[in-house]
């Protein structure tokens, strides 16, 4: 609390009805400041995840009306679903994919930048680019690179002669579809995940690297023995971001793939199951289940990579 | 679903005074369906809200509108699949979305049954459209008028005429043996190396492909009671998927195509002259995509055909769009005046092209009614505005017969999905006609 200044504390001291009233006018204020992001966050984030697992157990579809509570009926449905047990497996594949490319670019890119270096800034900025695009965006320019008949890496690859003719990469196999979608991902968040891991590596204090080269340590050694431990937090929160998006990616696959079971996600199977299909009860459940896995499975990831880390 | 919208007119002709005085002779026989504007009593001070994904009518057009009746129009060009989702979303949360928007064929019966959309049957006639709007059956459902047909559009065949010149094919295809065998041909003498053009990628323009085929093996996909009709081998569904996805095998079809929509395909290969006939093509899409200098190498070279069927001309299956009122609007006259306004001839016209770019809508397909295909035919300007519109009068269909069922965006996913499955080979002809009649017998209970 900060001590009254002006006429309150130069003069008498204040009667009890003030003594009472200062103390709430102050208690007041900070709440006042944080009530429209209380509101904002509450009508945004918190109301519909309320309505959410709500709705989740109902029924609620407009095609056959009416609206009922059926307990756990949308979830074993769509467990029944053979789409959504695919788009549940294919999922699991763009998570993998996704973290794991996400963290090597990003910590790549953040050792190549950890030190200064002339033109260090813009290399910077570049490297920033990709996060500022639409997911839409995205995949519209990686249909480019991907196009079957005049796409980059066709006629790179045929320039190479790695390949004697054009190939179909999106679309032909589930796997080699989603770890092409899981890149455009990567390509995405990497910004992101470089930019955490960056910022860590800067924290560590010059002195533990000197320490190290006194006693020989070699460039390999810095890294694994030091920069990467202590940088495991923003590692750990890189990974756990890098999940989350992969959990709920649907952009890239639409327009890469559309609607094609070879890459279909969780995500984009709410779409359909929503908006398609308009059964809305089926498409909150999945989106719950959407939101118990993401949590789950970055508590893990945070249990399994995150390490506190101080300096004194 | 992916409906692709292009430019229909790219004429650089400017209007001549012939064609303007044709225009406004033509204006005054318009059908009696459609009010002069000047007629409409002056409703000042109401603004409505339109969504539809299409880019606006020209601003003096609006204004023209806006002047005639006072009612001033707030216009949001919204993505189609964009639409639909706020569409959707709007009225299952039962709030305001617009006064007038978006009924595509596809979702009339979806719209019949959840209510979303105030009939039009008091402010239409609708025993007497059918003779000026020859699509307008896409849109009744039990006898309800959803929404007004906004264009018309079909599926239509389209060949290079180079192309088939250069095979020695001098007379076009009537029947689709005779196509068949003219696709062989330009393959067998190296013209072009895969001359079909089908977007085997898993979207909506891969199912309308296959109604279209169906129909022209001699049937429907769907009875007028939405029974699966293409389950037996000997059916002309079953034969049309068959064929389609050999054609992909063996080669009659590019083999990137099975990642390619329909826009695509039709822009990356049939305008890059990489094939030479599209059977299931968008009207229009001669003057949108394959007729415009800075991105087509086939300028000139492609002709709309009748589609060739098994016995002769194959129906031409009708996929217009259509505006309606959302039970949720605020201003429901003004939103019928509106839609009265944008169906009339000279404006269906002039928004396909009739006067010029300048009028134009871009991406604009075909006038609703006949009146205003007859301006837009005597206006001379789109090239085979009269070939479409001799299509679209004696030869389009809807695609269901009864309407699109309630549950139609559900079917396709399964037919797209599965059709295109078969195609890339994670599944055979046999198992993808089975899963998709098996969605069917789960859609209908």
């Amino acid at each position: 609390m900060n001590t009254p200044t002006g006429p309150l504390s130069s003069g008498p001291a204040p009667s009890a009805a003030l003594r009472r009233r200062r103390p709430r006018r102050d208690g007041a204020l900070p709440y006042a400041l944080v009530a429209p992001l209380v509101v904002f966050i509450g009508a945004l984030a918190i109301y519909p995840t309320v309505l959410t697992i709500i709705e989740a157990f109902f029924h609620s579809d407009p095609l056959t009306p009416p609206n009922h509570f059926v307990g756990l009926g949308n979830f074993s449905a769509l467990f029944e679903n053979a789409e959504v047990r695919h788009s549940m497996e294919n999922t699991a594949w763009y998570a993998l994919f996704g973290v794991v490319l996400t963290v090597a670019f990003g910590t790549g890119i953040a050792l190549l930048l950890q030190r200064p270096f002339r033109g260090r800034g813009v290399l910077l900025a570049i490297v920033i680019l990709p996060w500022a695009l639409p997911g839409v965006v995205e995949g519209v320019i990686w249909s480019w690179i991907y196009n079957p008949t005049f796409g980059v890496l066709d006629s790179v690859l045929k320039s190479a002669h790695l390949i004697g003719q054009y190939q179909l990469f999106i679309g032909s196999h589930q796997i080699e579809t989603i770890l092409l979608i899981a890149l455009v991902q990567a390509w995405q968040i990497t910004p992101l995940a470089a930019l955490l891991v960056l910022a860590a590596t800067q924290a560590i204090p010059d002195e533990l690297y000197e320490s190290a080269r006194v006693d020989g340590a070699n460039w390999y050694q810095h890294i694994t023995r030091i920069t990467l431990p202590l940088a495991r937090p923003a590692i750990a929160i890189a990974a756990a971001e890098a999940l989350v998006m992969s959990i709920n990616i649907f952009d890239q696959v639409y327009v890469l793939n559309a609607a094609a079971t070879t890459g279909s996600s969780l995500m984009s199977q709410t779409y359909f199951i929503t908006f398609q299909d308009l059964n809305f009860g089926q498409g909150y459940a999945i989106s719950l289940f959407a939101t118990v896995a993401t949590i789950l499975l970055s508590l893990l990831i945070l249990k399994v990579v995150y390490r506190k880390v101080e300096f004194s | 679903m992916t409906k692709q919208r292009h430019k229909f007119l790219r004429t650089g002709a400017l209007s001549g005074v012939a064609g303007a005085l044709l225009v406004t002779c033509l204006a005054g026989v318009s059908s009696a369906a459609t009010v002069s504007s000047a007629q409409r009593p002056a409703m000042q001070d109401v603004t409505i809200n339109v969504a539809i994904a299409y880019p606006a009518p020209p601003k003096a057009a609006l204004a023209a509108f806006t002047k005639a009746t006072g009612i001033s129009v707030n216009y949001s060009d919204i993505q189609w699949d964009n639409l639909q989702t706020k569409i959707a979303a709007a009225a299952e949360a039962h709030t305001y979305f617009a006064d007038v928007t978006d009924v595509d064929w596809s979702k009339v019966g979806e719209y019949y049954q959840t209510k979303w959309f105030m009939p039009l049957n008091k402010y239409f006639n609708v025993a007497s459209l059918p003779a000026q709007y020859p699509q307008v059956g896409s849109f009744i459902r039990n006898g309800q008028l959803i929404g007004m047909p906004s264009d018309a559009s079909l599926l239509v065949t389209d060949v290079n005429t180079k192309d088939f010149a250069k095979a020695g094919i001098t007379k076009m295809p009537t029947t689709f043996a005779q196509y068949q065998a003219d696709l062989k041909q330009i393959q067998d003498k190296g013209v072009v190396a895969h001359p079909l053009d089908i977007p085997f990628t898993a979207a909506e323009g891969l199912s309308t492909y296959w109604y279209e085929m169906t129909a022209a093996f001699g049937g429907g996909v769907l009875s007028s009671s939405y029974r699966p009709e293409f389950t037996s081998p000997s059916s002309p569904g079953y034969k049309a998927l068959t064929w389609m996805v050999a054609a992909y095998k063996d080669g009659l079809v590019p083999k990137g195509n099975l990642a390619l929509d329909d826009y695509q395909a039709f822009s990356d290969d049939q305008a890059e002259n990489l094939t030479a006939s599209v059977f299931s093509d968008y009207s229009g899409d001669i003057g949108t995509v394959y007729d415009v200098p800075s991105s087509s190498k086939v300028v000139g070279d492609i002709e709309y055909i009748p589609s060739p069927g098994t016995n002769g001309a194959a129906p031409n299956l009708a996929n217009p769009d259509g505006i309606g009122i959302p039970v949720t609007a605020k201003h429901v006259s003004a939103a019928v005046e509106f839609i009265k306004w944008y169906d009339e001839s000279t404006n269906q016209a002039a928004f396909a092209g009739a006067n010029g770019v300048a009028g134009s809508i871009n991406g604009f397909p075909l006038p609703a009614n006949n009146s205003g295909l007859a301006l837009l035919v005597a206006s001379g300007k789109v090239p085979g505005a009269a070939e479409l519109a001799t299509l679209t009068k004696d030869h389009s269909r809807a695609i269901f017969p009864a309407g699109a069922p309630p549950w139609y965006p559900a079917f396709s996913n399964a037919v797209y999905t599965n059709l295109h499955s078969a195609a890339a080979g994670q599944e055979t002809v046999a198992s993808a006609i089975s899963a998709i009649a098996s969605q069917v017998s789960s859609l209908q209970g």
